[in-house]
C-alpha cells in the first residue's frame, strides 16, 4: 500500500500530459489529412467492388455532373440552343472534365437515314436560327429515342448537359466554379447543378465541417452540464481536461500511423467527450461521498481513498466501452474499423487519465468542500428513482408484462427497419442539392444509375438477335414496371435505331433484326459513319460483355433493390445463353457498402455482446452477475431499432454506428449499479437496504451521466447536416433507454434471482 | 486538273533539282515531300489487307479485306471486299477520291445481309476509316502545297539514312497543328511519321516496319499506327500485292459491290 507521501507524487502527471498534449497538437497540424474521396471509404478488395471497378474502366463508366438548362417555354430558341453550345464548350475547358465524357444536344450524335443511308451526325454544326431550322432541329430530336427524354426533356422546356468526371477529381473549388458558370449562364433561362459527383463531395465536405461547428458547443454545454452537477468549477475543469486530452492524443496517435481522418472519425470527439466525462462524474460522486463520511479527512487521503475505491468499475466500464467499440474491427469498412480502434484508444486514455490526471489535479488545485445543505438536497431528489425501482420490484408482473409488450412492439418494430444507402438522403429536403436533384428526376430518366454488366463466355454474342431482344426486354420490363427507374440505354437501343433508319425510319422496323450477320454489318457500318469510341461504352470489342445503364429516380436502397429484383428475373433466362449477370456503378456500389456496413455492424455487436458477459462475469465472478448486467444494453438495442422502425429511421452509415456507441456506455450503467449492491451486499445490508443505497448513490450518478451525456448530444440536434441530428436523437434516446433498463428490469431481476445472496451462479 | 498540276510540279521539281546540283545547295523541306508524293506509282494494283484494331487492353480485333485501287490522276477509285470476320463476309466498301480542289470523297457501302447499297453521305464521314487510328486523310496523299516543310535535321532510324521534315498546315483548322516526317533519303519513301494535334500535343505515330519493291513500286506493305492519347493501335498487312494488272473501270461500280467476291 502506497503511503500518503507517495500517493502524493501522482503531481507530475500534470507536467508529462501536458507535454504530451503538445506534440500532439503539433503532430496533427502537420499530418493529419482529411479523406475526402469516397472510393477510399469503400473496401477495394471487396469481390463486388474489384468487379464494379474493372467494369467501370473497361465501359468507361463514370459519374456525371449535370447542367439542366431550364427554359420558360421552350428550348427550341436560338438563344437557348446558342447557351447549350456554349456552355459545353466551357464546361470541355475545364480542367477536371474530359472533353469527350461530355453530352449535350451540342455534341451528341444523330444516327439518322436520309436517302437510305445511314448518317452519324451532329445535330447541328451552326446554331440554327431561322424557324425553319428550328423546327427541324425539333423533329430530329423528337424522332431519336437515343436523345429525346436523355437530353431534352419529354416537354421540351428543360435541356441537359452530362460531364463525366473520374472520382477523385470533384472538389469543392470545382463544385464553385461550376456553380459561377450557371450564375453566368442565368437568364431568363434557369441553370441546375446536379448529378452524383456534387451529392457524394459536398458530403465528404459538409460533414466534417459541420461537425467541426458542432463540437465547441458540445462542449460548453457538458461543461455547463458537468458544473450542475458536481457543483465544482475544479471538478468540472479536471473532468474536461480529461477528455480533451484523451481526444487530443487520439488524434495525435491518428497522425503518427498515417490513418487520414473520415467523415465517421469526426464524431470521435463529441463520442470521446459525451462518454469520458463517465469515468469523472463518477469518481467526483464518490468523492464527495468519502469527503462527507470523513469530514475531518486530509484531501492527499481523501483523493487516495476515493480512486482506491473507484479504480475497479472506472476499468471495468472504460474495458466495456472500448470493448464496444473494438468489436468494430469486424467491419469490412475502413472508416468505421478506425474509427472503433480509435474511438477504443481514447476510451482507454481517458480511463487511465481519470485515474491519475483527476487525482493530479486534485492534488495541486485542491478539491472544492462540500456544503452540507447541497447534500440534503441530493437524496430527496433521489426519491422518485428509489420509488420507481422499488416499483417495479414490487410488481414484477406488471413491469415485466409491460417490458415485454415494450420488447415486442420493438421487435415488430424492427421489421420495419430498413436500410438506406441514399446520399441524398443525408442533405436537408430544403436544400439547393435535393431541390435541383428532384428538379432533374422530375424532368429525365434519373440522376442515379445502376450497370447492369452481362458477361458471356463467346465471343460474338451481344450480336445474336435473340440476345439483344433479351436486354432489349429487360430494360423495357425494368423501366415499365419499375417507378423508380426512368430510363435505360444499351447496345440494344443502337441496333434498334439503326436498323430503323436503314429502312426509311420507319416505327415498324424499331426492333432487333432477326439476323445476325446484319446486325454485325449494321454494327461496321456504325464503325465507318460514326465515333466508335460510344459504341464501347455499350459492349466490348469481342463483344462478349455488354453494358445495360439504368437511371435511376432516386439513389435509395429501396428504388436500388426494387430494380434489382426486377433484373434479377432475368438472370435465368441469361443464364440459358451462357450469360452471367453482374452489377456495377457508384449506385450499386453504395448499396453494397451499406449491407456492409449493416452486417459489421450485426457481427460487431453480437461479439461485443458475448465479450462483455463474459467480462462482467469474470468480473464479479459470478456467471448470472454477467448475464443480468447486459439485460440494459440488450434492452436498449431492441427498443432502439424498434423505435428507427417506427419512427422509419433508415439504418445508415452513420445510425448504424449508434448501437456500437449505446452498447459501450450503456453498460457502464450496469456495471456501476452492480459493483455497488454488491460492494453494500457485501457489507451486510439486507437485499432491500442494499437496492435502495444503490439506487440512491449509483442511481444518481448514472442519472447525471446519462443526463450529461444526453444534453451533449442533443446539441447535435442544431446540427445542419441531418444526419448528425439523427445520430444526436438516437444516441440520447439510448442513454435513456440504458437508464431505464437499469433502474428497472435489471433492477428487478437483480432482487428476484437473489443475486449477491444466493449461493447460486458463483464461478 | 490534276495531270497538268502534276506534271507542273515535276517540271518545277526537276528545275529545283537541276538548280541544286548546279547550286550545290542543300535539299529543301519542300522538294523532300514532293520527291515522296511524285514516287513513281501503280496505275492500279490489288491485294489483302489485313487491319488489326489493338485497343489499351491489347484486345485485338483483325479484319481481312480485298482490295482493288485504281488511279487515274483524276480520281482514285478504291474497292474493298470484306473476307473476315465472317459475319461481315462480303461487305463491300468503295471510294471515290477525286483530285480535284474541294470536292468531297464519294462513299458507297454495301451490306449483304440488305441486299442494298447505301451511299455514305460526305457529312456523316467519320474522320476515321472504318474505327481504325487512320484517318482517311492519313491514307490519301495529301497535297505538298497544302503545308509549309522545314527540313529539320538528318538522321538514321534502324540504319536507315533519313530527312526529317516538319509540315505545319496552311490552313489552321486542320485535325493537325504538325507532323513530323522521317523520309528514306534512297527511296523516298516514309519511315516514320508523328502527327501532333490541335494543341500541339502528340497524338500519333506512324512507324513503317516494312517496305517492299513490287514490279518497279516501292510500297508500304507493313505499318502501324499508334494513338498516343488513346492508346489504341491500328496495324496494316499488306501482302498479295499485283500491280498494272489493267483491272477495268467497271470493277468499281455498284454492280460489283453487290456481286461480292
Amino acid at each position: 500500500m502506497i503511503s500518503d507521501k507517495g500517493f502524493a507524487k501522482i503531481r507530475v502527471i500534470l507536467p508529462l500530459v501536458l507535454v504530451l498534449s503538445i506534440l500532439s497538437i503539433q503532430l496533427v497540424k502537420k499530418n493529419s489529412r482529411m479523406e475526402t474521396d469516397l472510393d477510399k471509404y469503400m473496401p477495394q478488395n471487396h469481390p463486388a467492388f474489384q468487379f464494379s471497378d474493372s467494369a467501370e474502366a473497361r465501359f468507361n463508366i463514370r459519374d456525371g455532373v449535370l447542367l439542366a438548362i431550364e427554359s420558360d417555354s421552350s428550348i427550341y430558341s436560338t438563344a437557348t440552343i446558342q447557351k447549350i453550345k456554349d456552355l459545353s464548350k466551357r464546361l470541355a475547358q475545364m480542367d477536371e472534365i474530359d472533353p469527350s465524357g461530355i453530352s449535350s444536344l451540342a455534341d451528341a450524335d444523330n444516327i439518322v437515314g436520309s436517302d437510305g443511308s445511314l448518317d452519324v451526325k451532329p445535330f447541328f454544326r451552326r446554331v440554327p436560327t431561322s424557324q425553319e431550322e428550328i423546327a427541324a432541329l425539333r423533329e430530329a430530336v423528337r424522332s431519336n429515342d437515343m436523345v429525346a427524354g436523355r437530353l431534352v426533356s419529354e416537354d421540351e422546356t428543360t435541356a441537359l448537359i452530362v460531364a463525366e468526371i473520374d472520382d477523385d477529381l470533384f472538389s469543392q473549388e470545382f463544385y464553385q466554379e461550376l456553380l459561377a458558370l450557371a450564375n453566368e449562364f442565368s437568364g431568363p433561362e434557369k441553370i441546375h447543378v446536379a448529378g452524383r459527383p456534387i451529392v457524394e463531395g459536398s458530403m465528404a465536405y459538409l460533414a466534417p465541417k459541420d461537425m467541426k461547428k458542432m463540437v465547441p458547443i458540445v462542449i460548453l454545454v457538458i461543461v455547463l452540464v458537468l458544473w450542475f452537477f458536481l457543483r465544482s468549477i475544479r471538478a468540472t475543469v479536471a473532468t474536461m481536461l480529461v477528455v480533451l486530452v484523451s481526444t487530443v492524443w487520439t488524434f495525435g496517435l491518428m497522425a503518427i500511423v498515417g490513418i487520414p481522418i473520415y467523415a465517421v472519425s469526426t464524431m470521435i470527439p463529441v463520442m470521446l467527450i459525451a462518454i469520458g466525462v463517465a469515468d469523472g462524474i463518477h469518481i467526483f460522486h464518490h468523492l464527495k461521498q468519502v469527503q462527507k463520511s470523513n469530514p475531518k479527512t486530509e484531501k492527499t487521503s481523501v483523493i487516495r481513498t476515493t480512486i482506491k475505491d473507484m479504480w475497479r468499475p472506472v476499468v471495468v466500464t472504460s474495458v466495456t466501452t472500448a470493448v464496444g467499440f473494438i468489436s468494430l474491427v469486424t467491419s469490412e469498412v475502413y472508416p468505421i474499423k478506425y474509427f472503433g480502434i480509435f474511438t477504443a484508444f481514447g476510451v482507454m486514455v481517458a480511463m487511465t487519465l481519470s485515474l491519475l490526471l483527476i487525482p493530479a489535479f486534485s492534488m495541486v488545485f485542491g478539491i472544492s468542500p462540500i456544503r452540507q445543505k447541497k447534500s440534503g438536497r441530493n437524496q430527496p431528489a433521489m426519491s422518485w428513482l428509489v420509488s420507481f425501482s422499488e416499483g417495479a420490484n414490487r410488481r414484477p408482473v406488471l413491469s415485466l408484462g409491460l417490458t415485454t409488450v415494450f420488447i415486442l412492439f420493438s421487435l415488430w418494430g424492427i421489421s420495419k427497419v430498413w436500410i438506406n444507402s441514399s446520399f441524398l438522403d443525408n442533405f436537408e429536403k430544403s436544400s439547393a442539392i435535393v431541390q435541383t436533384d428532384s428538379f432533374v428526376n422530375s424532368k429525365f430518366g434519373g440522376t442515379s444509375t445502376i450497370n447492369v454488366i452481362l458477361d458471356a463466355k463467346s465471343p460474338d454474342t451481344f450480336k445474336k438477335p435473340e440476345v439483344l431482344t433479351l436486354m432489349s426486354e429487360l430494360q423495357n420490363t425494368t423501366v415499365s414496371q419499375s417507378p423508380w427507374v426512368g430510363n435505360s440505354f444499351s447496345l440494344a437501343d443502337y441496333i434498334r435505331r439503326m436498323n430503323r433508319v436503314m429502312h426509311s425510319d420507319s416505327a415498324k422496323y424499331d426492333i432487333i433484326p432477326n439476323d445476325q450477320n446484319l446486325i454485325a454489318q449494321y454494327l461496321l457500318l456504325y464503325e465507318m459513319s460514326g465515333d466508335p469510341e460510344n459504341l464501347w461504352k455499350v459492349v466490348d470489342g469481342s463483344f462478349s460483355t455488354a453494358n445495360v445503364t439504368l437511371q435511376l429516380k432516386s439513389d435509395n436502397s429501396k428504388a436500388s433493390n426494387e430494380a434489382l429484383a426486377i433484373i434479377e428475373e432475368y438472370r435465368t433466362k441469361f443464364n440459358e445463353y451462357d450469360i452471367n449477370l453482374a452489377y456495377a456503378g457508384s449506385g450499386y456500389k453504395a448499396l453494397i457498402f451499406t449491407e456492409l456496413i449493416l452486417e459489421g455492424q450485426i457481427k460487431s455487436l453480437l461479439l461485443s455482446f458475448i465479450i462483455v458477459a463474459l467480462l462482467l462475469g469474470v468480473m464479479f465472478k459470478n456467471v448470472k452477475a454477467g448475464l443480468i448486467g447486459t439485460i440494459p444494453i440488450v434492452f436498449t438495442a431492441i427498443v432502439s431499432f424498434g423505435l428507427m422502425g417506427w419512427f422509419n429511421i433508415a439504418l445508415s452509415t452513420t445510425t448504424a454506428l449508434i448501437s456500437s456507441i449505446a452498447m459501450g456506455i450503456g453498460v457502464d450503467y450496469a456495471v456501476h449499479f452492480l459493483e455497488r449492491y454488491r460492494s453494500e451486499i457485501r457489507e451486510g445490508r439486507s437485499p432491500e437496504k442494499a437496492g435502495i443505497l444503490t439506487i440512491q448513490h449509483s442511481g444518481k450518478a448514472i442519472f447525471d451521466n446519462a443526463l450529461v451525456v444526453i444534453l451533449g448530444f442533443l446539441v447535435l440536434l442544431f446540427s445542419v447536416f441531418p444526419p448528425n441530428r439523427t445520430l444526436g436523437i438516437l444516441v440520447s434516446l439510448n442513454m435513456f433507454l440504458s437508464f431505464l433498463g437499469t433502474v428497472s428490469v435489471m433492477y428487478l431481476l437483480i432482487r428476484k434471482t437473489k443475486l449477491f445472496t444466493s449461493k447460486g451462479g458463483r464461478l | 486538273m490534276k495531270r497538268i498540276q502534276k506534271i507542273m510540279t515535276t517540271v518545277a521539281t526537276a528545275c529545283l533539282m537541276v538548280g541544286n546540283v548546279l547550286a550545290q545547295e542543300p535539299i529543301n523541306g519542300l522538294t523532300i515531300i514532293e520527291n515522296v508524293y511524285n514516287r513513281a506509282q501503280p496505275q492500279d494494283q490489288q491485294g489483302v489487307l489485313t487491319m488489326s484494331l489493338i485497343n489499351s487492353r491489347n484486345e485485338e480485333r483483325v479484319r481481312e479485306i480485298r482490295q482493288f485501287i485504281k488511279d487515274d490522276q483524276t480520281v482514285e477509285k478504291k474497292i474493298m471486299f470484306f473476307l473476315s470476320p465472317a459475319d461481315v463476309r462480303n461487305t463491300s466498301f468503295m471510294n471515290w477520291s477525286y483530285s480535284e480542289d474541294g470536292r468531297e470523297d464519294d462513299q458507297w457501302i454495301y451490306l449483304p445481309a440488305l441486299k442494298r447499297t447505301k451511299r455514305i453521305s460526305s457529312e456523316g464521314k467519320s474522320d476515321y476509316f472504318m474505327g481504325s487510328d487512320f484517318t482517311y486523310d492519313d491514307l490519301g496523299d495529301r497535297r505538298p502545297a497544302e503545308d509549309v516543310h522545314k527540313l529539320v535535321r538528318e538522321e538514321s532510324i534502324n540504319g536507315i539514312a533519313c530527312y526529317v521534315v516538319e509540315s505545319t498546315p496552311r490552313d489552321d483548322e486542320y485535325m493537325y497543328s504538325k507532323t513530323i516526317t522521317w523520309i528514306d533519303k534512297e527511296k523516298w519513301i516514309g519511315v516514320k511519321k508523328e502527327f501532333y494535334d490541335e494543341d500541339g500535343n502528340h497524338l500519333k505515330t506512324l512507324t513503317v516496319t516494312e517496305s517492299k519493291k513490287i514490279g518497279n513500286y516501292w510500297m508500304i506493305t507493313h505499318s502501324e499506327m499508334h494513338n498516343l492519347q488513346k492508346s489504341h493501335r491500328t496495324r496494316m498487312l499488306l501482302k498479295d500485292i499485283t500491280v498494272d494488272q489493267g483491272i477495268s473501270d467497271s470493277q468499281f461500280s455498284e454492280r460489283m459491290m453487290m456481286r461480292g467476291l
